[in-house]
Order: C-alpha cells, then sequence, then structure tokens
C-alpha cells in the first residue's frame, strides 16, 4: 500500500467522521438553541413563518409631525433601496391603464381621482367586452381618461428626514426593517404569570434536602453493606438490588394512599421524605468503599479511632468522586421528577409547585405564547445545564457507573 | 461453638456508675413491658371500637409491635441483670426503635413536616448565605494547597470554618427559624407532644447509658456483637426509608391490587376481579369480514378490539377492557420505534467516535445535553418544533422537499404533516423525540464500554488479517455485549414507561383517539383521575410483569450468544 493514498483514505474517512459527528451535534443542539432564542422574542415575532431563528424586532423612528415613533420599512424609491416610515397604511389605490394601450399601468389613489364626466355622468367606454368606466387620470400634466384595472391597498411610507417624500407601497410585501434584539422581559412576564420564583426556591429546597439526604443514607448503608458484618447482610444486599428493577409505577397507588393517611398530600414533605434513601445509591457507595484497603480501616481501629471518624476522616474523603457523581445523579433525578409531584401535589396549589409543575400549568395558560412557555423552559433547564458544563465529568460517571462494566 | 464456662463468668469489676446504670435499665425495661403490655391489650380489647382515629391495618400492627416490644424489654430485663450480652443488644434494639419512633411521631405531632411548605417561601431569603457557605468551602478547599506549610493551612481551615459557621447560623435565621421555633413551641397543647419530647431524651439517655464503653464491658460484649450493632446502626435509616417507603408500599400495591379502592372511600376485596376484567379477551369466529360485532360478542362485557383473517376464516377479538390493550399495543409499538433507533445508531457513533481523533470530548459532552435536561421541558421545546405551521421540524422538510424539486424535477408535494394533532403521527413524533433525547446517554454507554475492551484483541485481529468490518462484527460487538445489554434493558424499561412525554404533548391525554394511550398513561387516568386505584394497582402489576418478561428475553438472548465467547 502506497503511503500517500493510504494518507488520502485515512483524510477522507476523518473528514467524513467528522460530518457525521457535527451534523449530528448540530441536530443535539438545535432544540435548545431555538429554546433559548425563542424565549427572547417578541410575542408577534414568534409566529413568523417562514420560522427565523433569531429574535428580531422591528424598528421605529420619529418622523416629524408625528407624536408615537412609527415602523420602518424597505421601500424602493426610484430604484434605490431606503427605509420609510409607514405614515399611513390600507390606501385604496386604483391601477388605472389606457384602453388605448392597457399595458402600462398607472395607480393613484382613488380619493383622488376623479370619474370622467362627472360622478352624475360618467363616460364609459368598451374594455375587454365589458362596458367599463372612464376615470380622469393625471399622467406628467395632462389628464388621459382611463379605466381601472385592479383596485389594491398601499401603504404610504415617507422618508423620516423629510416627510414630504412618499412613496406608495403594499404594506404586506413589503419588508420591515428589523434588528436582532432580544426581550429577556419574557423571563420577568413567565416569573409574574407563573411564580415561577417560587417553584425555583421550591424545587432547589426539594433538590438540596433530597440529594443531602440521600447521601447521607446511601454513605452510611454504603459503609455497613461494605465493611460491616451483621446477620443478614447479604440476603438483604441483594432484595436491595433486585429492588432497583422496580419500576415506580408499581409503588404509586399505596405511596399515594400513604401520603393520604399521613396528611401529606400536597405539601412538599411528600417530595422529600419518601425519597431520602436510594438502592442505587447504596450500591454505589458499597461498591466504592469496597475498593478501600482494608489496612487502613484496620490501623485505625487499632488506634483507638471509633467506626463513624474512620468513616468520616478516611472513607469519605477517599471516595469524593463517588459521591460527587451520586450527588449529581440525584440533583437530575430530583430537580426533573415530574410524574409523583404531579400526582402529589394539586394543579391548584401553585405555592407548593415546582419547576416541572408550574411548566405543565404554564403550557396550558400561555399555550399561544411560545416566547414564554419556552422562557420557564429555559428557567427550569438551564441550572442543570450549568452544573452539566462545570462538573461534566460526574454526570457522565452518574450514567457509566450504574453497571456498564457488568 | 461454645465458650468455655471460664471466660463467660470473668467477672468484670463495674465502677459504681455502670452499676447504677444497668440497674436503671432493668427498672426501665420492666416500666416499659408493662406500658407496652398495657397499651397492646388496649388496643387488643377495643378493636371493634371507631371512635380511636387509627386504620384498621395500623392498629394490627401496632398491637403485634407493642406486644413484642413488651416481651422483648422483659426479655431485656432478665438478660441485662444477668450481665448476658444479649440483653445489651436487645436493650439497644429496643431503645433505638423507641427513639426513632418518638421522634419521627414528635416531628410529626409538632408539625414540623408540614412546615417544609414554609421553608420554601422563606428559601430564598437564604440564599446569600448558602453562598456563603459555600464560599467558605472554597476558601478551606483552597487552603489544601498549601501542603508544605501546615500553618497556613491551618489558617484557611480555620477561616473556612468559622465562615461556614457563620453562614449557617445566620441562614437559619433568615430563613425564619425565629418564627419557626415561636410555631413549634405553640403547638405543644395538649400532653401528646410532651410524652413524645419525654420519650425521645428517656429513650435516648438510656441508649447512651447501654452504648457506651464501660456498659458494653460489664455486658460482655465481643467485638463481632460490636460490629454487628454498628452494622445495624449505620443501615438504619436506610434500612428505615427502605421499609416504610418501598417495602411496605410494594406489599400494599399487590393488596390493593386485589382490591376496589378508591384511595377514600371504599377498600373491598375482590379477589382478581382487577386482573380478570383487564386481561379479558375473547376470539370469535365471523360469518363474514364485516359482520356487526354486537352479534358474536356480548356488547355488554366487550368491545371490539381488532379483526383479523387466519386461513379464510375472519374471526374479531373483544376485549373487555379495550383501553387497556390499546395502550399495551401503543407502548410496544413505541417500544418498537424507540428502542431500535436510539440503539443502533448510538453503536454506530459510539463506534466513531472512539478513534483517536481529536475533540472527542467536546462531542462526548454536546451528546449527552440532552439527558439533563427534563423531560417536561424537553417536550415543551418539541411541541412548538412540531407545529404544523411554524414549527421547524415542517420546515426542513419543506426545504428539503423543494431542495429534491429544483436538484431532480422532481414534483414531490409538501407533506406539511400535523404531528400532533394526526392520530396517525403523534406517536412516531414522540418516538423521534425520545430519540433525540436518548441516544447521546447510551452514546456515553457504549463509549465507556468499547473503551474497556482491550486493544490486544483488535491487534490480533489485524495480525490475522480482518478488515475493519470484520473486526467489527467479530471482535467489537461480542465484547461490547454486556453494554449492549444494559443499554438495550435500560432504554426497553424507560421506554415502556412512556408518560411525561405524552402528558405534556398530547392533549386531550393519550393523544389523538387514544393513539398515544402508553400503559403509564392509562394508570394515571384511572387512578389519578377516575380514581379506580384499585385497578390502577393491578394495570401497574401487569405493567411490571412485561417490563420482567422483556428482560428476562433479553437476557436469555445475551446468555446465549454470550456463552459463545466465554
Amino acid at each position: 500500500m502506497k503511503p500517500k493514498s493510504y494518507k488520502r483514505i485515512r483524510l477522507i474517512r476523518v473528514t467524513l467522521a467528522y460530518v457525521v459527528l457535527t451534523t449530528v451535534a448540530l441536530v443535539m443542539l438545535f432544540p435548545f438553541i431555538y429554546m433559548i432564542t425563542t424565549s427572547l422574542k417578541e410575542p408577534k415575532d414568534t409566529f413568523n413563518y417562514p420560522p427565523r431563528l433569531l429574535p428580531r424586532e422591528g424598528v421605529t423612528t420619529q418622523v416629524a409631525g408625528k407624536s408615537d415613533p412609527l415602523p420602518l420599512y424597505y421601500v424602493q424609491v426610484d430604484g434605490q433601496d431606503k427605509q420609510y416610515a409607514l405614515l399611513e397604511s390600507n390606501i385604496r389605490i386604483g391601477v388605472y391603464a389606457d384602453p388605448n394601450s392597457p399595458d402600462t399601468t398607472y395607480e393613484r389613489p382613488s380619493k383622488d381621482v376623479n370619474p370622467t364626466g362627472g360622478y352624475t355622468n360618467q363616460k364609459t367606454v368598451a374594455f375587454n367586452g365589458k362596458d367599463e368606466p372612464l376615470w380622469d387620470i393625471e399622467v406628467d400634466g395632462q389628464v388621459i381618461p382611463m379605466v381601472q384595472v385592479r383596485q389594491t391597498a398601499l401603504g404610504r411610507f415617507v422618508n423620516p428626514q423629510n416627510p414630504q417624500e412618499e412613496v406608495l407601497q403594499n404594506v404586506r410585501l413589503s419588508q420591515p426593517v428589523q434588528n436582532v434584539t432580544a426581550r429577556p422581559q419574557n423571563y420577568d412576564d413567565v416569573v409574574k404569570l407563573q411564580n415561577m420564583d417560587r417553584s425555583l426556591m421550591n424545587t432547589m429546597l426539594v433538590t438540596i434536602l433530597v440529594v443531602l439526604g440521600q447521601l447521607t443514607t446511601s454513605v452510611l448503608g454504603g459503609y455497613a453493606f461494605a465493611r460491616l458484618r451483621f446477620p443478614g447482610r447479604d440476603v438483604l444486599f441483594v432484595v436491595y438490588l433486585g429492588t432497583m428493577m422496580i419500576p415506580f409505577v408499581v409503588l404509586i397507588t399505596p405511596l399515594y394512599q400513604m401520603m393520604v393517611s399521613v396528611g401529606w398530600v400536597d405539601r412538599l414533605a411528600a417530595l422529600i421524605l419518601p425519597w431520602l434513601f436510594t438502592a442505587y445509591g447504596t450500591f454505589l457507595m458499597r461498591q466504592a468503599f469496597l475498593t478501600m484497603p482494608k489496612e487502613i480501616e484496620e490501623a485505625a481501629l487499632m488506634d483507638g479511632a471509633s467506626r463513624w471518624q474512620i468513616l468520616l476522616r478516611i472513607f469519605v474523603p477517599a471516595t469524593v468522586p463517588a459521591l460527587a457523581t451520586l450527588a449529581t445523579f440525584t440533583f437530575l433525578y430530583a430537580w426533573n421528577s415530574f410524574f409523583w409531584p404531579l400526582v402529589i401535589i394539586n394543579t391548584g396549589n401553585e405555592a407548593n409547585h415546582v419547576l416541572t409543575l408550574s411548566l405543565n400549568v404554564l403550557r396550558g395558560r400561555a399555550s399561544d405564547a411560545p416566547n414564554i412557555i419556552l422562557a420557564g423552559a429555559a428557567i427550569s433547564i438551564i441550572p442543570p445545564v450549568l452544573l452539566y458544563i462545570l462538573a461534566q465529568r460526574f454526570f457522565v460517571e452518574s450514567a457509566t457507573s450504574s453497571g456498564v462494566k457488568g | 461453638m461454645t465458650t468455655p464456662a471460664l471466660s463467660l463468668r470473668y467477672q468484670h469489676i463495674e465502677d459504681t456508675r455502670t452499676k447504677l446504670l444497668l440497674n436503671i435499665a432493668v427498672i426501665w425495661h420492666v416500666t416499659l413491658a408493662v406500658i407496652l403490655a398495657v397499651g397492646s391489650t388496649f388496643l387488643l380489647v377495643s378493636l371493634a371500637d371507631a371512635t380511636i382515629p387509627i386504620a384498621g391495618g395500623m392498629r394490627l400492627f401496632m398491637i403485634i409491635s407493642s406486644a413484642l416490644g413488651a416481651v422483648g424489654s422483659v426479655f431485656a430485663a432478665r438478660f441485662i441483670a444477668k450481665r448476658d450480652h444479649r440483653g445489651r443488644m436487645l436493650s439497644l434494639g429496643i431503645n433505638y426503635l423507641g427513639f426513632v419512633l418518638c421522634l419521627i411521631l414528635d416531628l410529626h405531632i409538632l408539625g414540623v413536616y408540614i412546615g417544609l411548605d414554609v421553608l420554601g417561601g422563606t428559601f430564598k431569603y437564604g440564599l446569600p448565605f448558602l453562598l456563603l457557605a459555600f464560599i467558605g468551602y472554597l476558601i478551606g478547599a483552597w487552603g489544601d494547597r498549601y501542603d508544605n506549610d501546615p500553618l497556613r493551612q491551618q489558617t484557611f481551615r480555620k477561616i473556612s470554618r468559622v465562615v461556614m459557621i457563620a453562614a449557617g447560623v445566620l441562614w437559619l435565621f433568615a430563613v425564619g427559624l425565629v418564627d419557626g421555633l415561636i410555631a413549634l413551641f405553640a403547638q405543644f397543647n395538649g400532653p401528646l407532644p410532651f410524652i413524645l419530647t419525654a420519650g425521645i431524651v428517656v429513650f435516648g439517655v438510656m441508649l447512651r447509658g447501654m452504648w457506651r464503653r464501660p456498659s458494653a464491658e460489664a455486658m460482655h460484649a465481643k467485638r463481632q456483637h460490636e460490629e454487628a450493632l454498628s452494622g445495624l446502626l449505620f443501615l438504619s435509616p436506610n434500612l428505615f426509608g427502605f421499609l416504610l417507603f418501598f417495602a411496605v408500599p410494594l406489599l400494599f400495591s399487590l393488596l390493593v391490587s386485589f382490591t376496589n379502592s378508591d384511595a377514600v372511600l371504599k377498600r373491598d376485596f375482590i379477589g382478581l376481579e382487577n386482573y380478570r376484567q383487564l386481561l379479558n379477551l375473547t376470539v370469535q369466529p365471523l360469518a363474514a369480514p364485516d359482520q356487526a360485532a354486537n352479534q358474536v360478542l356480548d356488547i355488554k362485557v366487550f368491545n371490539e378490539l381488532a379483526r383479523f383473517n387466519l386461513f379464510g376464516q375472519n374471526y374479531v377479538i373483544g376485549a373487555e377492557d379495550k383501553l387497556f390493550w390499546l395502550a399495551l399495543r401503543n407502548t410496544l409499538l413505541y417500544c418498537l420505534m424507540a428502542v431500535p433507533f436510539s440503539v443502533i445508531p448510538a453503536l454506530l457513533l459510539a463506534t466513531l467516535m472512539n478513534s483517536k481523533i481529536p475533540g472527542m470530548h467536546f462531542f462526548r459532552a454536546i451528546y449527552f445535553l440532552p439527558s439533563v435536561a427534563a423531560i417536561v421541558g424537553i417536550s415543551l421545546i418539541w411541541q412548538w418544533l412540531y407545529n404544523a405551521t411554524i414549527g421547524y421540524v415542517n420546515y426542513f422538510i419543506t426545504l428539503f422537499v423543494n431542495f429534491v424539486n429544483q436538484l431532480s424535477g422532481a414534483a414531490l408535494a409538501d407533506p406539511k404533516i400535523q404531528w400532533l394533532s394526526d392520530s396517525r403521527y403523534a406517536l412516531i413524533a414522540i418516538a423521534i423525540m425520545a430519540i433525540w433525547s436518548t441516544i447521546g446517554f447510551n452514546i456515553v454507554l457504549f463509549l465507556a464500554g468499547l473503551q474497556s475492551i482491550p486493544r490486544d484483541l483488535y491487534e490480533a485481529a489485524t495480525v490475522d488479517g480482518a478488515s475493519p468490518t470484520q473486526q467489527f462484527l467479530k471482535v467489537t460487538i461480542p465484547m461490547l455485549a454486556p453494554t449492549t445489554f444494559f443499554v438495550l434493558v435500560t432504554t426497553t424499561i424507560l421506554a415502556m414507561q412512556l408518560f411525561e412525554q405524552v402528558f405534556i404533548l398530547t392533549n386531550p391525554l393519550g393523544g389523538p383517539n387514544n393513539s398515544t394511550l402508553s400503559l403509564v398513561v392509562y394508570l394515571y387516568q384511572n387512578g389519578f383521575q377516575r380514581f379506580r386505584q384499585g385497578y390502577a394497582s393491578a394495570t401497574a402489576w401487569v405493567l411490571f410483569i412485561v417490563i420482567f418478561g422483556l428482560t428476562l428475553f433479553q437476557y436469555r438472548r445475551q446468555r446465549k450468544t454470550g456463552n459463545a465467547y466465554e
């Protein structure tokens, strides 16, 4: 094999690989980009077709003699592109043509045009097989009777610097001058509309407590399973492992009834306390603690350290990566959970909502305002993403540690 | 194994304090036994008394546990008096359970659990102090760099500790500790809070008295007893949670599925009626393909589910719970769409990424991103992407169709699919979204698996003259079998529990014409909209059996193909 062609093949393959991977990456990122840009859009801008990614807002300008700013549009004046302000729209325009040379048309505002021969005695001419009324059209100083070929409605655009210069153009076909701007006020709106700051606080509280709780019980339990011998330990551990296979759906009815009987329905306590223990976390910490050498522990015991001290000062600092992995896994689970909060917390009790529930209510409440909905979604998605960017390694670890290596 | 009598009777010289504590312990256990026995009998006698607001099952549990507690306490008293180590274990166990029980109940009576709601409202005032605590932690971590300057390290640690503690205290006050304590003390009306708090103190003191080293020695506790006790102690929070919030609900779930419970009023035992109703199917022959179903099916019981033709004979399937079978079909269809397309492309992409070209970490980071976002949020985004008029999905299709038309001169029509409102496409739309959100996760899993395959296998294969394709088929795929199994199983289990996407994206719930009704959605409708909780429980168990069956099936297949390479 000649080295040159081998290199070329390799180059092609590598380029192809990058193309594929980049395309997939763009597909992965696109919905998030869409979410961010739409959440910064003006309400009118969101329903544009064809859809545009970046948020835009119409530019307005002050015109002398008018108190309110007027929107700017792109207009054609004598073959040049200019930006004029829309002064008046829906001006009735008639399109007139000389019956003798119907190819040349002239546009005149309908109200400025007088019928040939006066209103009571308007002249007509045979045109295209019908009797068409004639109108007096002024062209270059001459008045020529013409027939009206069609009607349309145009807008009057004026030069903002010199309001005397004006041009008539179809408003709907004209491009408004737009700048790429952001409207972060959407976030403010959604917070006010849906009490999202309270939901954010609730979610933070629930997540922090659940993460701390699960870390604590998993560390304690993992240590017990890994290093302490007590009757029934191995059987119990196998039972723990088995429970990881049972889907949550099976537990939901009795858990709900339990919450009813304890009075925790509609309370944050129901979102926190049942989730303070986890079989997966215990399993993870047990695996982590099993890798610690026994000699250290034995030496510490001989020095008179209590089990508690050994756990806290030796095992925990040494297994920080595993702790971080468990913390991120639990964080994601608690932050993004929806099914159980939906069941337990009433839709009306918005003071106790978590972010996912708020989004659910928002979906109905702002169903025609994607900029608001996606701003809410962004509030819910951005914190985990930030954490992900900072601690990416542990997120990936939490996925792979669940048992990939058998 | 019996120890020689000599060592058992080795007399410890107890100090007076220990002797006093142990004697108190004996008295305490006798008293406790009496209290529990009285309580148990009282509950037993008043079993039929409806004025006591405790449910039947709970009452039975209390009777049995207090009876056991009384008996255990008696034995404990005896064993302690004889300085038998079993007495210590019994005592510790009973006192610990009593302590935990009193603590939990006390917090409940004082409304601490309910008070967490209030904390949700005041949490924002505490945020700056949480930040301060975090900064304190960072200061300590910064100080860890100065390993060669212990004095400096100590100063940093001291500052860190002070800052964190100060931040913690300030946090407590900012979120309303004062108000909380006032409210707490206001709850101390009536005897129960006082009794429980007293119980906490007494149990706690007894625990301390029995746990301490001199008492342990006096009671002839051996090293393995200590270890076992420590083990159970460390495991106890975990175990309590497991029993209370997992094992008991699991058992109850099975029991409830045999009732017609509606979570509020009734709970009558109806045996397997729920399951029968759920799974009741019948197949009847039809005289003609278009014969009306009510001529062969009992229309009061069965709904027509489907028709089919086998060897020329037409049949109609009737189901008592048509929606269940529909949900089952939808869920399985969804799995069939979502799982292969989440797994196979993930494997291929992971293989592509496993080469040594730079930037792989960057790609992996991006691919994993969709797994970090909440499904609710993702569903909302995709709802707008799927919008038939202004959504980007249809827009890209339009662009693509125009491109192809320009290129080849064909006149393909722009389909303008009504993704979420067309009953043919709704499930597909959800499947596509699910593939998008899970493929990254699976890629990461496959990458980890690929990186654990030893390089020498590939080298040996290259030496043997295997082409890259052959290497992929004969080395990569078999060695990846455990990972593939894991990915398949987890993706399938998740897919079978489809709920959130359907809930957010479809209106009415279950999609246009029940085309997106999944098993969990159906369960939710039954359990929490129609409040047929017994029925919902039965559905959950059927779902579990289906998932278990699928997992078992995949496990068997993996064993078969995996064995060839062991």
